[in-house]
């Protein structure tokens, strides 16, 4: 397993999976599906938080072909500025999602605004990550190209589209022009590391047993001010992949923690979708959780623990993965 | 004007040396990593109590988020000793980047309130909760304020040092 072989691995997601979710979205407007609704929700959130890996693994996927023959530079640098654009609508898609799906739990279903927005943006991702996967596919398969031409040949929605897709390099130089930009972005990391451990860690330590005069149900309305950080953190986070890609793409603590973030996805699907949520929500003053509430809170605790570990040390595991 | 020669001397000794230039992970980075994991504790628990105090989240009873001052002193204690440690690392780095006096001005206020709060808004247990918040909403806002400073502060200082050891 290498970065290429990962990121031909991961895009399926992005790409197959918004289009089941819209799928889906649509079917529960049609058949007024609140389940389905929410499922599809769900697949949006989770298809948003594997694009960051398969978008991550791209420059690792360009490092082991750029220098063959026949490939073009060219059409990377296109799919990746498709990539770049597909993805700002795939995270806001995603967050959307969650905002919906934090109103489902309140009020049992999104609001009118959110369902609208979610499948406006929905609709617009599927469209851009066909297009990222298109280019993606014209770079090593010219048997599916327009012409036989390796020079980017676009047709007329493609060039409106390109319109908006970013060059990649300057994207880069944008990113690192000035380090107070560079020491803002690592600053609001910081922050909303704060608000995740601040909202979440009170949770976490509330079911392991913490402070037990707060009812559960109380603590757990913290929980969109972690959503809120979390979301600072995915924007600074790629914002500063851009503006450094070969730094963290070889670097092997910045994969393992990549891997954490995910399992802390899994962590909150095993929270949300089982019982466990259903029990402990109504959890008032003085009562304890049960053993599940408590492994999914300790394991939360240390996922995140070891998000900032592996965060710290990105500096000193540079170039730890080959280039190969 | 010459820098004192204190910094070198400190610098030059082995435990600062071998922070800085161990290939063991548990050298400078092992330090800074529990300076970030004390002012997640610090920070974190400091800024829930202050919104809650300003009016966040109301249907968390106040009266409890006493034992989070626990973890605040916790992550204080841990930013102190790691903090000197970080100091002792790159003693000149930080000496002569005014930017690290704001820091530890900032961090001296923000103690200062949380110790106000422990003993002005949540000693008196038999306060009702509209007093708490009335005494305690202008401590939250300061408080709220001067970490976010002193954090931004303190990632600034990888980018505004003018020296990063004693210059020869």
């Amino acid at each position: 397993m290498n970065l290429a072989h990962l990121h031909l691995l991961l895009n399926h997601f992005p790409i197959i999976g918004t289009v089941v979710g819209v799928g889906l979205f649509l079917f529960s407007l049609a058949g007024k599906n609140d389940d389905l609704k929410r499922a599809s929700l769900i697949i949006f959130a989770v298809m948003a938080l594997l694009s960051l890996p398969t978008f991550f693994s791209g420059v690792g996927a360009e490092g082991a072909i750029v220098e063959l023959p026949g490939v073009s530079n060219v059409l990377i640098d296109r799919h990746e500025g498709a990539a770049i654009l597909a993805l700002f609508f795939m995270e806001i898609t995603g967050a959307l999602s969650l905002a919906g799906l934090w109103q489902s739990h309140k009020v049992s279903r999104p609001a009118r605004w959110n369902v609208a927005s979610v499948l406006l943006f929905s609709l617009i991702t599927v469209g851009l990550m066909a297009r990222v996967g298109t280019t993606g596919g014209d770079v090593r398969h010219p048997e599916i190209r327009a012409s036989a031409d390796p020079a980017a040949n676009e047709g007329t929605l493609g060039s409106i589209v390109q319109a908006f897709e970013p060059s990649p390099a300057k994207f880069t130089k944008l990113m690192t022009a000035d380090k107070y930009w560079w020491a803002f972005m690592m600053d609001m990391h910081f922050i909303g590391l704060i608000m995740i451990i601040g909202a979440v860690g009170a949770l976490d330590l509330r079911m392991l047993g913490f402070a037990k005069a707060l009812p559960i149900a109380s603590v757990h309305r913290l929980v969109p001010w972690a959503l809120a950080g979390f979301a600072i953190n995915v924007t600074t986070g790629v914002l500063a992949f851009i503006g450094m890609p070969a730094f963290y793409t070889y670097d092997i603590a910045f994969w393992i923690k990549i891997f954490a973030v995910l399992l802390l996805g899994l962590n909150a699907a095993a929270f949300y979708l089982t019982d466990t949520f259903k029990v402990v929500e109504h959890m008032g003053p003085g009562e304890d959780a049960p053993p599940s509430a408590k492994f999914i809170a300790a394991s939360s605790l240390v996922l995140w623990l070891g998000v900032i570990t592996l965060g710290r040390y990105i500096q000193l595991y540079q170039s730890t993965i080959s280039t190969r | 004007m010459a820098l004192p020669l204190f910094l070198r001397s400190i610098e030059e000794s082995s435990f600062s040396t071998w922070l800085r230039e161990t290939e063991s992970p548990f050298g400078f980075y092992f330090v800074l990593l529990f300076h970030t994991f004390g002012l997640a504790l610090l920070v974190g628990a400091n800024a829930l109590v202050d919104l809650r105090l300003l009016g966040f989240s109301p249907s968390i009873p106040l009266a409890p988020l006493k034992r989070f001052f626990r973890i605040m002193w916790i992550g204080f204690g841990i930013n102190a000793t790691t903090g000197v440690l970080l100091l002792i690392s790159y003693p000149t780095k930080a000496v002569t980047n005014p930017v690290f006096y704001a820091k530890l001005i900032m961090i001296g206020f923000a103690i200062w309130i949380l110790t106000k709060l422990q003993k002005e808004v949540f000693a008196d247990t038999t306060a009702t909760e509209a007093d708490m918040m009335a005494r305690g909403a202008s401590l939250a806002k300061w408080s709220l304020a001067l970490w976010v400073g002193a954090i931004s502060a303190g990632r600034l200082l990888a980018y505004t040092f003018k020296h990063i050891l004693y210059p020869f």
